[in-house]
């Protein structure tokens, strides 16, 4: 789920940067540092939005370096338990298979896909119905839910499931 | 709860629960309730075990929306006993409820249980990085999965094939290794762009050369079709990868079955474990025996490949390499065409000769037996090969000429056929000579081993020992 939050960070200055620009080079240094990456509260910041407020710096002791906190708006993924996203399917194989949402990898078990779907290895491995209707391959769109997360410094690991209600392939590369 | 009793299908709740019972325990759909009968369609969204789906296609869909109605109105009440919900949500509830209880945790990604998405500290199991980063398999689900891979590909009458890279399918040398002598190799370096018809790639971004054996591609393009492959190498993984981008351009031979020093369980062996196939269809081609200490069975050795001239010194051969020589090994008769035939031989003995059911057949066997008909009928007598007082038939040469078939001997006599030894002029040579045997040098027994098959006596002579 996405949400548009706030959030506190000191950024440290080397002087070099200070002058006319110093605004711009705070707000381009904090882009640079905060986009991309992920924590275990508030998930991936995607992108900045806006600066609130930057407050007054604080030389250091010892160094040059001065410490500046911002306060910045910026939106930020993460995903929940229960959750349904939608995803496109990276890589099939027979444990399962390994899904994309943005930053987020879904792993989802062959144990949690509809047991009337079974593996079809070969140069496109894919899980296909008995009747052949659905199939679910690279570059598939699926509709899962989430059942499990963990966040690590840059990566956002996710099980889920498409063995419920509503879920599974929603667009088939091959066809459409 | 109106909308029960007002659904005709949905006779009484207790009769529900019995139906909904015998499913879930496996019973069996016949007989077991006299309700069953007209409870048919009900049975098709209980138990995926139940293979009556194509006579309830139709039911399915109504009971299925109806299930589905009944689901989105009860969100309130999922703490209900079963008394008063639908019949679908019982078996959901209990369905889950079951699965929290004895999760078996099979797997974990990213250190979370691939099935309840618990999280999971434990280390048991093998990971498999080289699929997919964080995949970690516990010892249970890879049996499962190994032996429906094995059904699984027996029905495409496959076997697995594990292949080493450095020496076996291609030999490659740093660029500040190259001698004055290869110089020119830097100009005749084949394309990046298309790799499918070249064998000579120079990497610059890693600092590297590299030859692929020759017959590579057709041996691959040939292998394919009767095994699943893997590559397996001790080199780390950014260079088993581009390796793989080299062998295998368009990714149909390899996919992601890459295995590199990185993923395996142990260090400076190679292991079965990380491979998902059953260790009884396993061929392994590697031109090193010690890697493979606990699969031995399942080995093909290979003959090393020495282009470069680095390679030759690790090896500690003083001889020029093929690049210094301007040659290279003869594609039609080297050694991965005469591998490939061998392979072609025991896939045709396992899957078209064998009695036993596919099964229970074992690919190991198969290469004792066609190993054994190399030196079949050969009594084999050494001379000069073994230091003194070495135990005879512990000797390398020795097991090596037993397990190619032939019988080996201390003593000569007249069932003797061939004596093998490193000087003519020892006693049993000359008796060899003498008695019109075959005098040959102990690298007939290594030719024999590599080209799997007997080869000429005359191309190994013996000659008379330089003394001091």
């Amino acid at each position: 789920m996405f949400f548009h939050i706030v959030l506190e960070r000191n950024m440290q200055l080397h002087p070099r940067h200070f002058g006319r620009n110093l605004r711009e080079n705070l707000v381009s240094k904090l882009m640079k540092d905060v986009e991309g990456t992920c924590s275990g509260r508030h998930g991936f910041v995607v992108a900045i939005t806006g600066i609130e407020n930057i407050g007054k710096g604080l030389i250091r002791d010892g160094t040059g370096f001065v410490t500046f906190p911002v306060k910045y708006q910026c939106v930020v993924f993460r995903p929940f338990k229960g959750e349904i996203l939608e995803a496109a399917v990276t890589m099939v194989n027979k444990m399962g298979f390994f899904a994309e949402a943005g930053p987020v990898q879904i792993f989802v078990s062959n144990h949690l896909i509809p047991d009337d779907m079974e593996f079809q290895s070969g140069d496109m491995p894919n899980y296909t119905t008995s009747d052949g209707s659905v199939k679910i391959q690279k570059d598939s769109e699926v509709r899962l839910k989430i059942i499990g997360t963990r966040v690590d410094a840059t990566e956002i690991f996710c099980i889920g499931t498409i063995k419920d209600d509503f879920l599974g392939v929603i667009n088939d590369p091959t066809t459409a | 709860m109106s909308f029960v009793t007002d659904s005709p299908i949905h006779s009484s709740s207790s009769d529900d629960f019995a139906a909904l019972l015998d499913a879930e325990l496996e019973v069996g759909s016949s007989g077991s309730s006299p309700d069953e009968q007209d409870d048919e369609d009900e049975e098709a969204d209980v138990d995926a075990n139940n293979n009556d789906d194509d006579d309830d296609d139709n039911d399915d869909d109504l009971d299925s929306r109806r299930n589905k109605r009944c689901r989105t109105e009860k969100l309130e009440d999922l703490e209900e006993p079963e008394g008063s919900t639908s019949q679908g949500l019982i078996e959901e509830k209990i369905e889950v409820s079951l699965k929290e209880d004895i999760c078996t945790h099979p797997g974990s990604f990213g250190q979370m249980c691939i099935l309840c998405g618990q999280r999971l500290d434990d280390e048991s199991g093998v990971t498999f990085g080289y699929i997919h980063k964080g995949l970690r398999l516990g010892n249970d689900e890879i049996i499962r999965l190994r032996s429906t891979d094995m059904k699984n590909l027996l029905r495409h009458k496959k076997l697995y094939l594990v292949l080493d890279l450095d020496h076996t399918l291609l030999n490659s040398t740093q660029l500040m290794h190259l001698t004055p002598e290869e110089e020119y190799l830097k100009g005749q370096s084949d394309s990046l762009h298309d790799v499918s018809k070249g064998s000579l790639f120079m990497l610059d971004f890693m600092h590297m050369m590299t030859k692929l054996r020759p017959f590579v591609h057709a041996f691959l393009k040939e292998a394919s079709e009767m095994f699943e492959m893997y590559i397996y190498t001790m080199g780390d993984r950014p260079y088993a990868l581009e390796m793989a981008k080299l062998l295998d351009p368009k990714r149909e031979y390899f996919s992601g079955r890459v295995i590199s020093r990185d993923d395996g369980t142990q260090k400076h062996q190679k292991g079965l474990d990380v491979v998902l196939g059953q260790e009884s269809a396993v061929v392994i081609l590697d031109d090193t025996e010690n890697a493979w200490m606990k699969h031995k069975d399942n080995l093909i050795l290979m003959e090393r490949y020495h282009f470069f001239a680095l390679s030759c010194h690790q090896f500690g051969y003083n001889c020029k390499s093929l690049s210094q020589l301007k040659n290279d090994e003869s594609e039609s008769d080297g050694a991965l065409a005469s591998v490939l035939k061998v392979l072609r031989q025991i896939h045709h003995i396992f899957f078209d000769e064998l009695d036993s059911n596919l099964a229970s057949r074992d690919v190991r066997q198969v290469l004792k037996t066609v190993r054994k008909e190399v030196l079949k009928g050969c009594k084999i007598v050494f001379s000069r090969v073994f230091p003194t007082k070495f135990q005879a038939d512990s000797h390398l040469l020795w097991k090596m000429a037993e397990h190619l078939g032939a019988s080996c001997s201390t003593e000569t006599d007249s069932s003797v056929t061939h004596v093998v030894s490193t000087d003519s002029g020892t006693e049993k040579s000359r008796w060899a000579v003498k008695e019109k045997k075959l005098l040959v040098h102990p690298r007939w027994i290594e030719a024999a081993n590599f080209l799997w098959q007997k080869q000429p006596e005359e191309n190994f002579p013996v000659s008379q020992a330089k003394n001091q």
